[in-house]
């Protein structure tokens, strides 16, 4: 895995893709990510994603016969900075768009700040409710990301298959890990009714020590266990819990969301991974009943990075960008108000699906890919096997 | 009543994340006891061991001795690199305000923090334990995976060998003196400088080769050094700045704290950290066996 | 005939200028600028003036703001009653906190504003009624400034701009006014007693100066200002959110602190422009700013210890010196 400077790329980028005459500026597109801290995780990849996206148009000619040109900005997964850059960029770079932010936190302070500007902000990974809720709605705002209600109903649909009823909840204890958790309750009870919460354990953000909360939920003795432990610390959760025969008493009736069944963990954790749970993902490179497409922009990803087992985050990066640029395309023009119009009810053919972005919240209908995880021969990792993605249209009311 | 197993298991899950604790833990108050420094750093000797450790194993391969040669080795590196900064920069702060080698120390987190982010990238690592020591046993019903029975050991006996250091060495006493009055120490003809470079090199290895140890129990990411400081400051202000026994006793009471307060105050424990060092810096600010310091 | 000239009066006039002469984005930059700059010198009340180090200082900046942000999002009461609320309610919090720090001395007191700062951090970040959790209170709104079309009819050159310059305008004159308070504070017999302090606390003790009240006092001043810091921050930023609270924010204006440097009024305020504008040009280069950042603390460290104030005087000294034996 190779370290770049993004702007750097960026630029060598437009230096390379050959000189034909264009008069015209190109169309800047400011991205503030976390590119530094845990989130970086995430953050990191899915400005690949929006980089690859950007270098594929401007090979084909750019958008409206303009080239695309990306600002990246490290937001520190702080919410203070992320406005801080967002107004320089919006400011000073006068960029004519923003993708980006990824916390609870950030997506909604952004979104003040491209109201004010008015300038359109797609939201490609926060997952809270509020960004897209009524009261805080506003023309400019758009999120191409899954929210923690499809979430937590998809993984109620899932679990409610399960011959389990007394389950178990274990999440971070901040707006993410309370919202889905809370999605999944009232979802499960309606689709379950004899379904038991029996226990639900509330580590603080960032736990380095799992084993009092793992212990205290294996005393209680769930048959099923939902979390939403994310990122490197599912890593560590899951090799505490482990270790202590955690998913061995559950038999392995544990579904992670939060991507825990992403390329990524599996693959860094190798044989430490717990297989046999289930876990959802934003992408996976070997989604084999995937379409053409899929297959075709996996290809290209894996050359783009140079990894032989491509990111999973990255298409939240390569799908932001390309409801832009449709919507730009569609409106002929880069004004704000014209491109926002655009974007309502605008069905984008992306590496997933068709996604369509809704009038009334400005959501998209971003189902996750979910799957039980096994060993399989092909790779030195476990992957989720079969993989379906989850279609959550029937879950946003 | 709650049954016996799972006190008995939660007890136990206290006092492994305490010897983990107290690995770290030491060195910072190693460093604080005898150069009168808090340092930040420590905890990001801490991270680069165990992405020092990773990079060893990824280097040496798979193999039954890996994991140790790999810990050791990493060790060593953190230790060498503790001296360099010892020698190099942090020596021409001896003399000066306390704030300024605190800043230095936290310049030093900004710095290395990133250099590992260049090296290492941002993505997630994970060593696995050792094998040998995989698996677990089962006693009064509770479930203890041999390697958390290695930490458990550990501690004690890193204690143990420290105590004999300083107590039954020559270089122990040189320590021990240099604690309590370098001046005089120095008059006396010991070479107070050699000293203090060799005391933060032990540190460092000691921060190093716990973040290797640590690394099979949790992942490599960034940010761990700074959650892990904090952590560590708090065991040190509970035992004593400066008190060896006293950081000791610091993480085996935070360590069951944390087991037994998610029981008791189960959506607090953001709080348990801050709210154990304001209480024990109210109370008892020299801790439980510092000395009080005026 | 330096020093008579009134400089720090002239830079704030100046300022003023800002929205006509420069882009939206200068006039905000300059927005944050001023309001670090009271941050920051707030900090040096205790850190410069008395001596005492704090760690958690952001506490009272976030205080501050969730104060503001709270009074007049959820119960919308003014901005003119709002703004003094957030000095209030954060020197309030300042006195319960500071009564227990001043019992300490330099690391354990150190240690003990960095624990109650986050015990703040954690009850904003827990408290989600109140305090919005984790994801803070996103727009809160501007005070109105509907009255300004009234007074430009008298003042022609008063209209015609934007609600972000009008409330710059705002900030720059509270700012401005706190840091007149805050220089007659340190000025004072009270000031001079906090300096004697700072320099030999022991002997202060033997003439007979209550030194812990003294300190109490100046921990309340310092935390009533930065909350006031907060208050106006909260809204500049469009939104408050539990990160105001953590300790990075209070290195970060401890850095300040000492970038422009502690021995002097204003070298604080010099200290938040720097790094401001520092932050603002690297991170359109590179991610890596706390590399940069690290590297920027220890030159000042090893060579400006009197932060780029501290140098410039003494390189004017060094010319002025020169020029009198010339």
């Amino acid at each position: 895995m190779q370290r770049r400077s993004f702007l750097v790329m960026a630029g060598a980028t437009l230096a390379a893709t050959p000189r034909i005459a264009y008069a015209q500026k190109p169309i800047k597109v400011g991205m503030p990510m976390p590119l530094s801290g845990p989130p970086a995780l995430f953050g990191e990849p899915a400005t690949k994603g929006a980089l690859m996206f950007i270098e594929e148009i401007n090979a084909k000619g750019g958008v409206l016969g303009r080239k695309l040109e990306l600002l990246t900005r490290d937001s520190k997964a702080d919410a203070n900075e992320a406005v801080r850059v967002s107004r320089e960029l919006i400011l000073k770079e006068n960029v004519d768009f923003l993708v980006g932010t990824l916390t609870s936190a950030e997506g909604p302070a952004v979104s003040v700040v491209a109201k004010e500007n008015k300038i359109v902000f797609i939201a490609p990974i926060p997952k809270t409710d509020q960004l897209t809720a009524q009261d805080k709605l506003h023309p400019y705002v758009f999120r191409v990301a899954a929210t923690t209600t499809m979430e937590g109903r998809s993984a109620a649909e899932i679990v409610a298959k399960w011959p389990v009823t007394r389950v178990g909840t274990i999440a971070f204890d901040y707006a993410y890990g309370q919202d889905v958790t809370r999605a999944f309750v009232e979802h499960i009870k309606k689709l379950k009714p004899s379904v038991q919460i029996v226990d639900q354990q509330w580590p603080k953000l960032g736990e380095q020590d799992y084993n009092p909360f793992i212990n205290a939920q294996m005393a209680k003795k769930p048959e099923a266990v939902v979390s939403s432990i994310w990122g490197g610390f599912f890593v560590t959760f899951s090799k505490q819990a482990r270790a202590l025969g955690y998913f061995d008493a559950i038999k392995s009736n544990f579904i992670g969301l939060g991507e825990a069944g992403s390329p990524e963990t599996t693959k860094a954790m190798g044989p430490d991974y717990p297989v046999g749970i289930w876990g959802n993902s934003y992408d996976a490179f070997y989604w084999d009943t995937a379409s053409p497409a899929h297959r075709d922009y996996t290809a290209r990803l894996a050359k783009f990075t140079k990894e032989e087992y491509p990111s999973s985050w990255a298409i939240q990066g390569y799908i932001g960008m390309q409801f832009l640029a449709e919507a730009i395309k569609k409106a002929g023009s880069t004004d704000s108000d014209k491109v926002a119009k655009a974007l309502l009810g605008l069905t984008v053919e992306t590496p997933v699906g068709p996604l369509t972005i809704r009038e009334k919240d400005h959501q998209a209908n971003r189902g996750q890919l979910y799957g039980k995880t096994v060993k399989d021969a092909q790779y030195p990792f476990p992957i989720m096997k079969p993989v379906t993605y989850v279609d959550p249209t029937r879950f946003m009311d | 009543m709650p049954d016996l197993s799972f006190v008995f298991a939660q007890s136990l899950s206290g006092l492994t994340a305490a010897m983990f604790l107290f690995l770290i833990a030491a060195g910072l108050s190693l460093i604080f006891g005898v150069l009168r420094v808090l340092n930040f750093a420590h905890g990001t000797f801490y991270m680069l061991g165990a992405y020092s450790a990773y990079q060893f194993v990824q280097w040496l391969g798979p193999g039954p001795g890996t994991f140790w040669v790999a810990a050791l080795g990493a060790a060593l590196a953190i230790a060498a690199l503790g001296g360099v900064v010892e020698r190099l920069l942090f020596r021409h702060l001896y003399g000066k305000e306390e704030l300024y080698q605190l800043l230095f120390t936290y310049a030093l987190v900004l710095i290395l923090s990133d250099v590992a982010k260049i090296i290492w990238g941002t993505q997630q690592k994970s060593l696995s334990r050792p094998p040998g020591l995989t698996g677990s046993f089962s006693l009064f019903g509770a479930t203890i995976p041999f390697y958390n029975l290695f930490i458990l050991l550990l501690g004690p006996a890193i204690a143990l060998a420290f105590w004999f250091v300083l107590q039954r060495t020559r270089m122990g006493r040189f320590i021990r003196a240099a604690a309590l009055d370098r001046e005089t120490l120095g008059a006396l003809g010991v070479n107070v400088d050699a000293l203090y470079m060799w005391v933060f090199v032990l540190a460092s290895f000691l921060g190093g080769l716990g973040g290797a140890l640590i690394s099979p129990m949790r992942a490599i990411v960034p940010g761990m050094d700074t959650e892990v400081i904090v952590e560590a400051f708090v065991v040190v202000v509970i035992g004593g700045l400066g008190s060896f026994w006293g950081t000791f006793l610091g993480a085996i009471i935070y360590g069951q704290v944390l087991s037994f307060g998610i029981l008791f105050f189960p959506r607090f424990s953001i709080f348990s950290v801050f709210a154990l060092m304001a209480a024990v810096l109210i109370v008892r600010p020299w801790g439980l066996l510092g000395r009080p310091l005026r | 005939m330096m020093r008579r000239v009134p400089w720090a009066l002239l830079v704030f006039l100046a300022a003023f200028s800002v929205p006509a002469l420069a882009s939206r984005f200068y006039t905000f930059l300059a927005n944050d600028v001023i309001i670090w700059a009271l941050f920051a010198t707030s900090l040096n009340l205790l850190v410069g003036y008395t001596g005492l180090v704090s760690f958690g200082h952001a506490a009272y900046f976030g205080i501050g703001a969730y104060t503001t942000g709270i009074l007049m999002k959820k119960l919308g009461l003014p901005f003119l009653l709002a703004f003094p609320a957030a000095g209030v309610f954060a020197g309030a919090c300042a006195l319960v906190f500071g009564f227990f720090c001043v019992r300490l001395t330099r690391i354990y007191f150190a240690m003990l504003t960095l624990a109650f700062a986050q015990i703040v951090w954690a009850i904003c970040f827990k408290w989600n009624e109140v305090t919005g959790g984790e994801q803070g209170m996103p727009e809160i709104p501007y005070p109105s400034f509907d009255w300004v079309d009234r007074v430009a009819t008298i003042l022609p050159f008063v209209g015609g701009y934007r609600t972000s310059d009008y409330y710059y305008f705002t900030s720059l004159i509270l700012v401005g006014v706190c840091l007149w308070l805050l220089r007659r504070i340190v000025h004072s017999p009270f000031g001079r007693m906090l300096t004697t302090i700072r320099e030999n606390a022991e002997r202060a003790e033997f003439i007979g100066v209550n030194v812990r009240r003294y300190e109490l006092a100046a921990f309340v001043l310092a935390g009533g200002f930065a909350g006031l810091a907060g208050g106006i921050f909260g809204i500049f930023n469009r939104g408050v959110f539990p990160d105001f609270a953590y300790w990075t924010k209070s290195s970060e204006v401890l850095i300040m602190t000492l970038l422009g440097g502690m021995g002097t009024f204003y070298g604080p305020a010099v200290g938040a422009l720097v790094l401001l504008w520092l932050n603002q040009q690297i991170v359109s280069y590179t991610e890596y700013w706390p590399l940069v950042l690290g590297v920027i603390l220890v030159l000042l460290l090893f060579v400006f210890p009197g932060g780029i104030v501290g140098a410039l005087s003494d390189l004017w000294r060094r010319l002025d010196r020169r020029r009198r034996h010339a």
